[in-house]
């Protein structure tokens, strides 16, 4: 049966979304469509990851077009008091067209996480858990323990973690995702700090700087971001700098998001000044301008630019990529996506001009 | 009204983004065409690197936020991959000379490692006809080519994993030089006790002469460990040419090397 009937505990909840929310799902934009910031749906302030009882509630009863009714006991993510549970699962098809090659096409799991948070002391004291099942055999991405100050302003965390740098946007293929290099794929194991203030949050984390590998060297990555909330707009900063024998990497994002009507507007610009090339120091700019517009309640459009300068030293070398999205929320906990990327670079570089189209399906709770 | 809205989005898109650039004086990896490959793939190091590693792979796998810390640009890529154990499965090595099947570079480019998604990530995977060359390149042995000479002697790359840390240095090394009083491993336990040396096996990698290939009688605990590559005295590491190896990269012969490791989640 399907039924826009919420179950009588989640009542209060689930009225105060309705009010904030057209329709929505998940990612940044989901913040600057109903003005959070992104600890309001997250475990982690920062955003990505488990959802906590807030953005489960608002997965079932906001998100999706129609809600199928499971009676007064509709999942929040908490077994008990002080343990709680999630998962993410994306599968489906995907289509690649390279110029002077075959098209492919493949079904996949392209990403299956479950996630733990267990709350030794309830709002104070927590140990958090992501670990990836697949592609492959079973990776820990997050592993970190956290504790907050009395009112939840100010936490350190220490683990093994996703840096703060940027918009923390589900598709890590993004150009402002890669170039950085500071993404979900790269964890780094260090500490960090975070402070939530009503319309500011901001992380500092100090960390091995190795993305995810053993460390080789004495250097180490200090990465921090500084983001303004406002229920229509947002302005973030974000640095990171990367000491290495491999030569250091400095890396600056501005980035943004604006509500205009139905419309949420996300924008991010990234300078990368890395030592690492072998010939001499590269300064990367990445960029990228993404409007989603709700259609209506379960109904995503999603449209987005991107560019990218490889080498600002050398001209005639840049990327782009635009991409046109659909997503629709049929249902609590379930998303559909069918889209198309479209990639436009230098005409000698084969890949750096190709299509591809995808349908997939991503199930969370 | 609606309509209207969705090709303003779009209008906007458009403008405020700029376009990819031409390619004029480019080559295929989008460098000056002095700098790198033709477009001709063949089974060789210099060209896979020129056609492969440069233009695909060091889109994330460079520089000091190289994920798993597998640099793969032109100065490193050799000493981190040629009989370099891989991070992710310590068992396999990275590029195993002469057995393309078992080398985990390649398992990554199938998509049938047993960790992880697979290469390029986010790109499309790479044509069955260049993984095929890969693959010949590493069954005939896997060579490097010609090295360059310019260079100091010095270390290039580690590479850490629990059963093995390979230092790849800048040049072959002189074997006879690579023993427990060259190269030496201690642990760095918590204070006031004193570092502790590793048992380990140390020789020259039988397929990569330029790497110096440390291996632990048992498998490393999480923690943090210091890496000794000695250069001076009378046995100090060098290259066939007997140069002594510059172990602070000042231009000058004749420093030790002294690096601090991490294994596993220590912080």
């Amino acid at each position: 049966m399907i039924t826009s009937r919420l179950p009588g505990g989640m009542a209060a909840i689930a009225l105060s979304l309705s009010l904030a929310a057209a329709a929505a799902r998940a990612e940044p934009y989901l913040a600057v469509q109903q003005g959070y910031k992104c600890m309001a749906c997250h475990v982690n302030p920062a955003g990505g990851g488990m959802r906590n009882a807030f953005g489960n509630v608002f997965a079932q009863n906001v998100l999706p077009a129609n809600r199928i009714d499971v009676g007064d006991d509709s999942w929040t993510g908490a077994v008990s008091r002080f343990v709680m549970l999630g998962a993410d699962v994306r599968a489906g098809w995907t289509s690649t067209d390279v110029p002077n090659q075959k098209r492919t096409s493949e079904f996949d799991v392209s990403d299956a996480r479950v996630y733990l948070n267990l709350e030794a002391i309830p709002d104070r004291l927590s140990l958090y858990l992501d670990e990836r099942l697949a592609p492959g055999s079973a990776t820990d991405l997050e592993v970190y323990a956290r504790y907050w100050t009395a009112g939840k302003t100010w936490y350190l965390q220490a683990g093994r973690m996703y840096l703060p740098f940027g918009l923390r946007l589900e598709d890590d293929t993004a150009f402002t995702r890669t170039v950085p290099g500071i993404n979900m794929t790269t964890p780094d194991a260090g500490v960090q700090v975070g402070w939530e203030a009503t319309n500011w949050s901001a992380q500092l984390a100090l960390s091995n700087g190795s993305a995810g590998g053993p460390e080789t060297d004495s250097g180490k990555q200090l990465t921090g971001q500084l983001a303004y909330v406002d229920p229509r707009w947002r302005v973030g900063l974000a640095s990171s700098f990367n000491q290495s024998d491999a030569g250091d990497r400095t890396a600056y994002g501005l980035f943004g998001g604006l509500k205009t009507g139905p419309i949420a507007w996300l924008a991010e610009a990234d300078l990368i000044v890395d030592d690492g090339f072998p010939e001499r120091t590269r300064d990367l700019v990445s960029a990228l301008l993404e409007a989603d517009w709700a259609v209506r309640r379960g109904h995503n459009l999603k449209l987005a630019a991107e560019w990218f300068e490889p080498d600002r030293d050398v001209d005639n070398d840049e990327q782009t990529r635009w991409s046109v999205v659909y997503e629709y929320s049929p249902i609590q906990f379930l998303q559909l996506r069918g889209g198309a990327r479209l990639y436009d670079g230098i005409p000698q570089n084969d890949l750096q001009n190709r299509t591809t189209f995808f349908l997939d399906a991503h199930g969370f709770f | 009204m609606t309509t209207r809205r969705t090709w303003s989005a779009l209008c906007v898109l458009t403008q405020l983004v700029g376009c990819a650039g031409n390619g004029d004086g480019l080559d295929p990896s989008g460098r000056p065409v002095s700098s790198g490959g033709d477009g001709t793939l063949t089974a060789d190091f210099a060209s896979i690197q020129a056609n492969v590693f440069t233009p695909i792979c060091t889109a994330c796998h460079v520089g000091a936020n190289a994920p798993q810390g597998l640099r793969l640009d032109a100065a490193n890529s050799y000493g981190a991959l040629v009989g370099v154990a891989s991070s992710e499965q310590p068992g396999l090595l990275r590029v195993k000379p002469g057995d393309a099947a078992a080398s985990y570079l390649i398992q990554k480019l199938e998509g049938s490692a047993a960790t992880g998604a697979r290469m390029p990530l986010g790109q499309p995977a790479l044509p069955d006809s260049t993984i095929l060359v890969i693959r010949e390149w590493i069954a005939s042995g896997a060579s490097r080519g010609t090295v360059a000479s310019d260079k100091a002697f010095t270390v290039q790359t580690i590479s850490v994993a629990a059963t093995q840390i390979a230092i790849a240095m800048t040049r072959p090394v002189d074997a006879s030089l690579v023993n427990i009083t060259t190269v030496t491993l201690q642990s760095l336990p918590t204070l006031p006790d004193e570092p502790v040396m590793i048992a380990a096996q140390i020789a020259v990698s039988p397929v990569n002469d330029s790497l110096i290939v440390l291996s632990p009688k048992v498998a490393l605990p999480p923690g943090r460990y210091r890496l000794t590559l000695r250069g001076t005295g009378s046995a100090a590491l060098a290259d066939w040419s007997a140069t002594v190896m510059d172990g602070n990269g000042d231009g000058m012969p004749g420093d030790d090397y002294v690096q601090t490791l991490t294994v596993g989640g220590a912080p």
